[in-house]
């Protein structure tokens, strides 16, 4: 009998001891496997308990449950640790560098003439204009006769305008689509559109000079529309376009299809009208081109100027970009160099 | 038109006003000035004699001058290395501190010996070269031994003390071509007097030859004989006139020529009268052949081109040039001097098809008035006075009468309506008056009296112009406009605008690229918009001569120059107009080389024909047009840029809506790009779709069930055709994939083996074995029979 208790403690000893030194959780189970499955050595000391003397058994009985309770407490608290350091070390294996860059879902860039072409439509969207888009080819009709260029007029000139066949040519301005426009609108009212397009002259490329260009060609039609009405819309378009603060100041000009014709001034946006290097030292930059719209234009248009009038307008889109964004050269619309579109990422 | 401001000043009292002030009243009423020049430049000036000229001891050129400045200065050394240096010279000197355009003189020793200024040429006070002798540009300034030393208003002695307003004239105001109509504006905008010059009518006998009119191009034709001229330089102040004009003095008779155009406005045209051989000048519009000019080049002249004609003979090329064979030289005596009014439209047609321009052509173009008459009486009294003839005759003339002055009838109310303003009847009046736009009220009315310069002025639109822009736009109020209607973005822009969206989301550039191509590209990429191109009939180079019926070329050009600055992995988009004869359509290209970067250059992945098809499908299901509306077709060789095998026409029902594929080998060569996968869309017909309205699907209650099989069909046998025909064959069929394509060794050549998911389900029930084993029955005989598919059990 007292061997069997020295066993039993033997046994309880030898099991604590291999049990805390067991490094993984399979040689764990290994050992509880010796000492605590059925056939392990403390259930074989048990089935030795029907050998003891009936008043022993309850005494020897206790200890031997005693010392398979310990091991077992002894085999539970060392698996709870095996398994925290064995999923800390796969938490380790699977650390990744958070310094890698992420998947890319990086936009496409977009070419400063569409952040500015789109920046106009918007703007007066918001106004409650209607966005007409026209054709680049033209004919001479749209394109110079309903604007009031007859035959004869200078601006017509072979010098300045791509010509194709039949008399069609490819647009000089937007403002065709004034001509369409107050054609095509049969009920002869009010009107409010703005009209984004391409443009073609015959210049010679250069940082300035393009044969391609873009621009926002503006027209309201309605009763008593003045030039006090141009001049509070397009205050309104500059105030939204290049802030707040911005003011415009007309200047005369010169148009075929307006009368009178203005050049519209922004008070410079860098120096605020002091004069720096941006406004040659004036204070204003010169913007757009507007006017009252030419009597014999809506006369063509089928609209009668004795009862409606309207003005105009005209926005260059790449001169505002370059100024926008401080483009040097216009040629660098065309070229979609990725290293200078890489600067447009942002959304409209 | 360059203005000389002295000259201005002598018929409008500018007395205390810049011409910065000046400058900046024209520009605000529409006269642009472009920049105010002076003619000549310098501080610390001094008129001084060369007294003693001597070599200096250390060179072989220069020479040490003792210069007489006058009492104030004295004597000081100079050394200076002009070589017409002599004693006795009187010179210019820019005293030490002298700023001129180029330097600063500084007191200095030039090889050891001192020098106190600097004996000046005119090139060095900032005389444009173009006016100077040869000898002015070699050595220093020659002065008149009549200067007198000491004398520091230098450049006031020299005439040189004017600037040039550099006027840049818009179309509408060809009158202030004409010194006469600057000043009048001047005078109008400075509220300053306004003093011109009156030119009396020469009383002389009738000229013997006579002026004729034989075409309706020539309207008015006015000429006049001086005998015996004395042709001389023209005396200083007139040279100075015309340089500040920009007009480089040749000779009186010349020169008065071109003062005389820059004072009214009006061309003249002079011929030596001794080598004209008729009686009569005629202008006639009838001949033909070859003619030299007095540029000594030949031109070939056409019927409808405007002459002067001596006996049918060419003597001047209407409003253009003189012929070579009657030009004024330093030898003629007596001279025809004629001034008419030519079609501007008609001189511009002949000046561009021989490519011959001059000062005259480029006034006809523009426009003028009908005032030959007083431009020749100007032209005459200047020739009497500085030519010493001995005959001057009296004018003879040919064409129409004056038409009379036009009268606009307008009202305060038409002005102030329009203009938006609340002006007084008052100012307008005197508004006007003062532009002499002579005005006068009857009733309600305005009726207002056109200046015949003024020919740009025909309505009274234009009236309202002149009023505001002599009052200044200062006046118009900003007011916010109350207008009925609606405005915004249609649906069609707002589909587009959400696809441009989407494609940049999807890291794909908008870029915008010309319209225009060279002639080679007319067949390239032409299969979505077949036709005739455009073609520029007047290009400025063959790079730019077709109209683009394809966006493609131009997107290939953009992937080419980056690949060229080694960024070989871009996606580019672009939505523009394309057209051919009689057909415009809004098309979107989108062309992808190299690969796409997923994680830097971690994970990549080469743009493939699969990449380009996903983006077609989210365009579709972006416009809500379902995948099956849409049909593929091989495009096989019919765009030889694309490859055969790898390239798609896309259908919306019957409509050809797309093109896309992978480019051909030769065409990548070609093209200069990796890999490139580009596609080509008719965005005009996509936007007009109906596409499916949102509608909520509620999920299916009942679980799907899948079943895969495997089968071999031949090569050309379509995923999508398969799909169908199984959709078609059980309407338990709800979705195919397909998750293997396999060919090889166990596959027979011509055949592919391709491993597909069916997913089955009803709506009302969870479906049984048997009712799902019919069914993946009857889609394996139908594709059995169909397509002669094995299915592998």
């Amino acid at each position: 009998m007292e061997s069997l208790i020295e066993e039993a403690k033997k046994c309880q000893e030898d099991a604590i001891k291999e049990i805390e030194s067991a490094s993984s959780s399979s040689r764990l189970m290994e050992i509880r496997n010796i000492y605590l499955s059925k056939k392990g050595r403390l259930s074989s000391l048990l089935s030795e308990l029907r050998n003891v003397e009936a008043k022993d058994k309850g005494r020897v009985g206790a200890i031997l449950n005693k010392a398979r309770e310990a091991v077992q407490n002894a085999f539970l608290a060392r698996e709870k640790q095996l398994k925290e350091e064995e999923m800390k070390k796969e938490l380790e294996k699977e650390t990744i560098d958070i310094s890698l860059p992420g998947r890319n879902f990086t936009p496409g860039t977009i070419n400063p003439f569409y952040l500015i072409r789109d920046e106009i439509c918007d703007i007066f969207a918001s106004m409650g204009f209607r966005i007409v888009e026209g054709n680049d080819i033209e004919s001479e009709r749209y394109n110079f006769e309903l604007l009031n260029m007859p035959h004869d007029h200078p601006a017509r000139d072979m010098q300045d305008t791509f010509y194709l066949t039949n008399g069609l040519l490819l647009r000089t301005q937007t403002s065709a689509a004034q001509a369409h426009t107050l054609e095509e609108d049969l009920s002869k009212g009010p009107l409010r559109i703005v009209s984004p397009g391409k443009c073609y002259r015959r210049d010679d490329d250069d940082m300035t000079h393009s044969h391609q260009f873009g621009q926002v060609e503006g027209l309201v039609v309605g009763k008593g529309v003045s030039m006090a009405d141009l001049k509070g819309t397009l205050a309104l378009f500059v105030k939204k376009m290049f802030g707040e603060k911005r003011k415009i100041r007309l200047r005369s000009s010169y148009f075929p299809f307006t009368e009178p014709s203005v050049e519209v001034d922004v008070s410079c946006a860098k120096c605020g009208g002091k004069g720096c290097n941006m406004c040659k030292g004036t204070g204003w930059i010169e913007i757009l081109g507007a006017g009252e719209v030419h009597p014999n234009v809506l006369k063509m248009g089928g609209y009668d100027p004795k009862e409606v009038s309207g003005f105009a307008f005209g926005v260059g889109i790449e001169r505002v970009a370059m100024l926008r964004y401080g483009i040097d050269d216009i040629r660098r619309f065309y070229q979609n160099d990725i290293r200078f579109l890489a600067s447009f990422h942002q959304e409209d | 038109m360059k203005v000389s401001y002295k000259w201005l000043a002598e018929y409008v009292d500018l007395k205390g006003i810049t011409p910065e002030e000046v400058a900046n009243l024209l520009t605000f009423a529409g006269v642009e000035v472009e920049s105010i020049t002076p003619l000549a430049q310098g501080t610390n000036l001094v008129i001084g004699q060369i007294v003693s000229c001597l070599p200096h001891p250390d060179s072989d050129h220069l020479h040490v001058l003792k210069v007489d400045e006058g009492e104030k200065y004295g004597v000081v050394q100079i050394v200076c290395g002009a070589p017409n240096a002599r004693e006795g010279l009187k010179v210019i000197v820019a005293r030490p501190g002298a700023v001129l355009p180029e330097i600063t003189i500084k007191p200095s020793k030039i090889r050891g010996v001192e020098s106190n200024g600097m004996c000046c040429s005119l090139l060095e006070l900032g005389v444009d070269k173009k006016y100077l002798e040869e000898k002015q540009i070699a050595g220093i300034e020659e002065l008149d031994s009549s200067a007198k030393v000491g004398d520091e208003d230098v450049l006031s002695y020299l005439q040189l003390d004017d600037v040039t307003l550099d006027l840049k004239l818009l179309a509408n105001r060809p009158d202030l071509n004409a010194m006469i109509h600057v000043a009048e504006e001047v005078a109008t905008l400075t509220h300053r007097a306004l003093k011109l010059p009156v030119f009396e009518e020469i009383k002389g006998e009738a000229p013997e030859i006579k002026p004729a009119i034989a075409t309706e191009k020539c309207s008015r034709f006015a000429l006049a004989e001086v005998s015996d001229v004395h042709v001389l330089p023209s005396p200083l102040y007139l040279k100075r006139r015309l340089m500040a004009c920009g007009v480089r003095s040749i000779n009186n008779v010349v020169d008065i020529g071109n003062y005389a155009m820059l004072l009214t406005g009006q061309p003249f045209n002079m011929y030596d009268k001794d080598k004209l051989e008729g009686n009569t000048l005629v202008a006639e519009d009838d001949i033909e052949g070859s003619w030299t000019a007095m540029d000594e080049k030949e031109y070939r002249l056409e019927k409808g081109d405007i002459c002067i004609a001596s006996n049918h003979a060419c003597m001047c090329l209407g409003g253009i040039m003189t012929s070579l064979t009657c030009t004024v030289t330093e030898k003629s005596k007596n001279i025809v001097v004629e001034s008419a009014l030519f079609d501007g439209a008609s001189i511009r047609h002949t000046s561009s098809r021989l490519g011959l321009a001059s000062e005259s052509s480029s006034r006809f173009v523009k426009g003028l008035g009908e005032s030959q008459e007083e431009a020749l009486s100007c032209a005459l009294s200047l020739l009497k006075e500085l030519t010493s003839p001995s005959k001057v005759s009296s004018l003879a003339f040919a064409g129409k009468v004056k038409s009379p002055k036009k009268v606009i009838q307008t009202s305060l109310e038409y002005m102030n309506n329009r203009l938006g303003t609340s002006f007084s009847e008052e100012e307008v009046i005197r508004t006007l008056n003062s532009e002499s736009f002579l005005t006068e009220k009857r009733g309600d009315s305005l009726f207002v009296t056109v200046p015949s310069s003024r020919i740009d002025v025909e309505g009274e639109a234009d009236i309202s112009e002149e009023v505001i822009r002599l009052l200044g736009y200062e006046n118009v109020p900003e007011r916010e406009m109350v207008l009925p209607g609606n405005g915004g973005y249609s649906e069609e822009q707002k589909r587009e605008r959400a696809i441009r969206r989407m494609l940049r989301h999807l890291g794909v550039n908008e870029v915008l690229t010309y319209s225009l191509l060279p002639l080679k590209e007319e067949n390239t990429y032409s299969a979505l918009l077949k036709g005739k191109h455009y073609q520029i009939l007047n290009p400025l180079t063959e790079d730019r001569l077709i109209y683009r019926h394809s966006l493609l070329p131009s997107l290939l050009s953009v992937l080419s120059y980056n690949a060229s600055r080694q960024k070989n992995d871009l996606a580019v988009f672009e939505i523009s107009e394309v057209a051919v004869e009689g057909r415009s359509e809004k098309h979107l290209g989108i062309a992808l080389s190299g690969e796409e970067n997923i994680i830097s250059m971690l994970e990549r992945r080469p743009y493939d024909f699969f990449t380009m098809k996903g983006y077609l499908e989210g365009i579709l299901s972006l416009l809500g047009i379902k995948n099956n509306r849409v049909r593929y077709e091989r495009l096989g060789t019919e765009e030889s840029e694309l490859h055969p095998g790898r390239s798609v026409k896309i259908y919306l029902g019957k409509e050809l809506i797309a093109i896309m594929g992978e480019l051909h080998p030769l065409e990548k060569k070609k093209r200069e790009v990796k890999n490139a996968i580009v596609m080509e869309l008719n965005l005009s017909s996509l936007l007009n779709v109906k596409g499916s309205q949102n509608k909520a699907s509620i999920p299916a209650r009942f679980p799907f069930t899948r079943r895969d099989l495997a089968l071999i069909c031949k090569e050309e046998v379509s995923f999508q055709k398969l799909k169908e025909e199984a959709l078609h064959a059980s309407s338990y069929i709800k979705d195919v994939f397909i998750f293997d394509v396999y060919h090889g060794e166990a596959v027979e050549k011509g055949k592919k083996s391709l491993a597909l998911a069916f997913f089955l389900q009803d709506e009302n029930k969870t479906l049984k074995e048997e009712e799902i084993n019919e069914a993946m029955t009857k889609v394996m005989h139908a594709l059995e029979t169909k397509f002669a598919a094995e299915v592998r059990k």
